[in-house]
């Protein structure tokens, strides 16, 4: 018998239909992808699991009996726990106030038992061999990949019978998404139903049974794993074949310097950096997780402070803020990280989050002037094909790759020619992705330098020209042409180099 | 794919960076409360140097039921803060408080005890009100809390027009009250750092520091908001009472307008302790050393004999200081967190 069986779920948000025809079915002692573009509807179909959005229409049975949590607490107490992408900890809590919230165990007199309750999270950790950080810590101090982990352990801590994964190795370190991957695969042994929600194939590929596919709303299909090809896959998420992920790599690069790095030095965390980065050129930067990369974009764009000397364009140039940075043609644009929380306005519309850096492009003698604007947002959301009803809807209702989108127009906005992609593609789907990798390469041929960093390696290798490997916060190779392989570049970003 | 390790070298390196830096994290994170003992030890030590007595239990008596009626307030107001509200009705509160005691009380103790424990209910009933306002129709606190404070100071005036009343001679003989040498404001000093030690620690102690800290999250983890406002509100409210009934002990009057005077102050005091007007972050005790070096300010003016006018500019100095540290500590722990 099936565990969960949703049939013809149903889900409007006023005029907008995110969910038409779902259907599910899991069994208990699997591991089931969940796969879609991103506005799927997967998201929503997870929500109403987790008891955080209710159904408007179709069945769903949890063991056999009618399953309809009225809220977040009713679906865990029903076993079902959901480690979302958008992370449900408390940031002024540590790593045990957060696993055991509103669960903590209590003497006597209503005060938590913080001795009890720091010993069952150790005790989680070594159940699960989670490599989670100290239970002490409090969770703003944490890294992404931290959280992540911390999130996981709080979704294991429930000891549920349903764990939903979304998205849950997007920001993780090589290393703990093989313990994750080892970590669902022994679960499901044990008896659990691991719903997994990735857009990586591979990964999906190594750890689910079967896989289900969505795509606008609707259910296309369900696959056993070792029956069906990534091409079909592919096809049923995008309802089309794709003609390939990667744009075909051919060289713009000119012999034109745009930006130089001479000795870059972040604290101790960066040090001696030598870059040339060339007009129409396509840098990768690679390394493990903590090895320097995120401090050498900070930096380029004065989000931290550096040392050592910095040419845009052949000239000098002292980069203490993002003001410094954003000086129009020679200036420097970042795509940050975290772009929930760095580089958007959830709450803004479209258009403003657009244009809000470069308000003086359509401001006359100080004034509005709205036709511009409206001229140049048009043009970003017809250039980037972003789906938005109106360009005055709401960013935080945008799928997770027409956020990336509009992002990508405020960076082009603002003129700048050096670009600074930060994981660009991360929690994204495949056909933007590929979107993303073709107005990259588009950029490049028009004569803008780009330096990108993705968590996913696969990315670096067939997108970049160059690839420059930190380690340690050192520069530990720069390759080019055929020396560019996924197992080169981890050898160069795990070992001191060799004779070769 | 399957990676190796990194060898042990480089990872016991990086547990030792990453325990200096939690180190460097705890000291930072702290900045505010430090800045504030720091604050409170000098002003103590400038206060000592220029009156004789200072460092006696009868200097401690004094101060504490100088700065009670404060501190009740402010213990309220931390608790808003915390959950990332702000209250201005514990004015109207505190005004209708004391003119409420001061027409109701009588001199029978039993109907004494009735009423106060009327008053106190009445300001929790108040705060639950803007607890409410504020979760169900989605409304600022800040104007709530504004628009209730005006109506709860009109009820307060229409009452009693003017400072007055009567309130019996044994309620009045509270403040003086001693025990082991301690008067009864210096026990109620500790009975409030016993509250907040046990209501920090319970459930709905965490629920509001973390509703404060990120309400989505809080809202993820099962944390009903409305209640967490109500409760918190209703909370700020009592407390606004409790600062009421205890200004009368001192007073020996109600006042319908003396509330105003313990709005902005309480908020002075908390942000001078630590608290982050962000939420989630802070405790009582940094309170409480602000509203003793808002008392102690008070204190030196007055032995310095210089103009009265110097006290409210003094604070705003300190308030400034407070801010400073604060906004120093939070960009710091942005920076270590990027």
């Amino acid at each position: 018998m099936d565990l969960i069986e949703a049939t013809g779920i149903t889900k409007r948000y006023g005029g907008i239909t995110a969910l038409s025809d779902a259907n599910f079915r899991a069994s208990a002692g699997e591991v089931h992808a969940l796969l879609g573009e991103n506005g799927a509807g997967k998201s929503t179909f997870i929500q109403i699991l987790a008891g955080i959005v209710r159904p408007n229409g179709g069945t769903l049975n949890l063991n056999g009996s009618t399953f309809r949590p009225g809220n977040a607490r009713e679906a865990q107490a029903a076993g079902i726990s959901a480690v979302f992408q958008e992370l449900s900890l408390v940031p002024d809590l540590t790593v045990a106030e957060n696993i055991w919230f509103r669960r903590e165990p209590l003497s006597a007199v209503g005060m938590v038992r913080k001795d009890r309750e720091r010993q069952a999270t150790l005790d989680l950790f070594e159940r699960y061999r989670i490599p989670a950080p100290s239970p002490d810590r409090e969770v703003r101090r944490l890294t992404l990949a931290e959280r992540q982990i911390v999130e996981i352990a709080k979704g294991l801590s429930r000891a549920p019978s349903v764990l939903i994964l979304d998205e849950a190795t997007s920001a993780l370190p090589p290393r703990e998404t093989d313990w994750l991957l080892g970590l669902a695969t022994q679960l499901a042994e044990e008896g659990m139903l691991v719903i997994y929600i990735s857009h990586r194939l591979a990964e999906v590929r190594q750890i689910a049974q079967r896989i289900t596919v969505f795509r606008n709303g609707a259910t296309v299909a369900t696959h056993d794993t070792s029956a069906v090809d990534d091409d079909t896959i592919i096809a049923d998420m995008l309802g089309r074949r794709m003609d390939r992920l990667y744009p075909e790599r051919i060289s713009t690069a000119t012999d034109r310097v745009a930006l130089r790095l001479r000795g870059l030095s972040v604290g101790s965390r960066l040090a001696d950096i030598d870059l040339e980065l060339k007009e129409g050129e396509v840098m990768g930067v690679a390394g493990l997780q903590g090895h320097g990369q995120r401090e050498l974009f900070q930096s380029l764009f004065g989000i931290s402070r550096a040392r050592g000397e910095i040419e845009l364009w052949g000239k000098p140039s002292t980069i203490r803020s993002p003001r410094d940075a954003l000086i129009g043609r020679d200036g420097i644009a970042l795509v940050p990280e975290d772009r929930r929380s760095h580089g958007l306005l959830l709450t803004k519309s479209v258009r403003e989050n657009l244009t809000l850096s470069v308000i003086p492009r359509f401001t006359r003698f100080g004034l509005l002037s709205k036709g511009r604007e409206r001229a140049l947002v048009d043009e970003m959301l017809r250039t980037l094909q972003i789906k938005a009803g109106t360009p005055d809807q709401l960013a935080g209702t945008l799928s997770g790759g027409n956020q990336q989108k509009v992002i990508f127009g405020k960076m082009l906005l603002t003129q700048s020619r050096i670009l600074l992609l930060y994981d660009p593609t991360r929690g994204i789907d495949v056909g933007t992705k590929g979107e993303i990798f073709r107005l990259m390469r588009d950029l490049a041929a028009k004569g803008y330098a780009i330096l990108f960093y993705s968590s996913d390696l696969p990315e670096i290798v067939n997108v970049a020209d160059r690839v420059a490997v930190l380690r340690n916060g050192r520069l530990a190779a720069t390759l080019s042409g055929d020396e560019i392989s996924e197992h080169r570049i981890l050898r160069e970003a795990m070992f001191e180099a060799r004779a070769a | 794919m399957t990676l190796a390790l990194p060898d042990e070298t480089t990872s016991k390196q990086a547990a030792d960076a990453s325990a200096a830096r939690d180190r460097a994290a705890w000291f930072i994170d702290r900045a505010p409360f430090l800045v504030a003992c720091t604050m409170l030890v000098a002003l103590v030590a400038v206060y000592g140097s220029l009156r004789e007595g200072v460092f006696t239990l009868d200097e401690l008596n004094l101060d504490s039921a100088a700065a009670m009626t404060l501190l009740l307030a402010a213990t309220g107001q931390t608790i808003v803060l915390l959950r990332g509200g702000i209250d201005l009705s514990i004015g109207g509160m505190i005004s209708l408080g004391t003119v409420l005691a001061a027409t109701q009380f009588g001199d029978n103790p039993l109907q004494v005890a009735a009423c106060s424990v009327a008053i106190a209910l009445l300001g929790l009933l108040v705060g639950a009100c803007n607890g409410f306002l504020i979760s169900v129709l989605r409304l600022q606190p800040f104007l709530v809390t504004l628009a209730t404070w005006s109506i709860l100071s009109g009820a307060a005036l229409m009452i009693l027009p003017t400072d007055g009343g009567h309130l019996p001679d044994g309620w009045m003989a509270f403040g003086s009250d001693s025990l082991l040498g301690l008067s009864s404001s210096v026990w109620l000093l500790l009975l409030l750092m016993l509250f907040w030690v046990w209501f920090r620690a319970t459930r709905l102690g965490i629920a509001i520091r973390a509703t404060g800290s990120n309400e989505r999250s809080a809202e993820l983890s099962g944390v009903s908001i409305f209640r967490i406002n109500i409760a918190t509100y209703g909370l700020s409210g009592l407390f606004a009472a409790l600062a009421a009934l205890y200004l009368t002990t001192q007073t020996g009057t109600g006042s319908p307008t003396i509330g105003k005077d313990y709005i902005l102050p309480s908020v002075a005091a908390a942000v001078i302790g630590g608290i982050s007007l962000f939420g989630g972050r802070g405790g009582l005790i940094g309170t409480i050393i602000g509203a003793f070096i808002l008392t102690i300010i008070g204190n030196l003016v007055f032995v310095l004999s210089i103009s009265s006018y110097w006290q409210p500019i003094v604070s705003g100095v300190i308030l400034l200081v407070a801010v400073l540290a604060s906004s120093l500590a939070e960009k710091s722990a942005r920076r270590s967190l990027s």
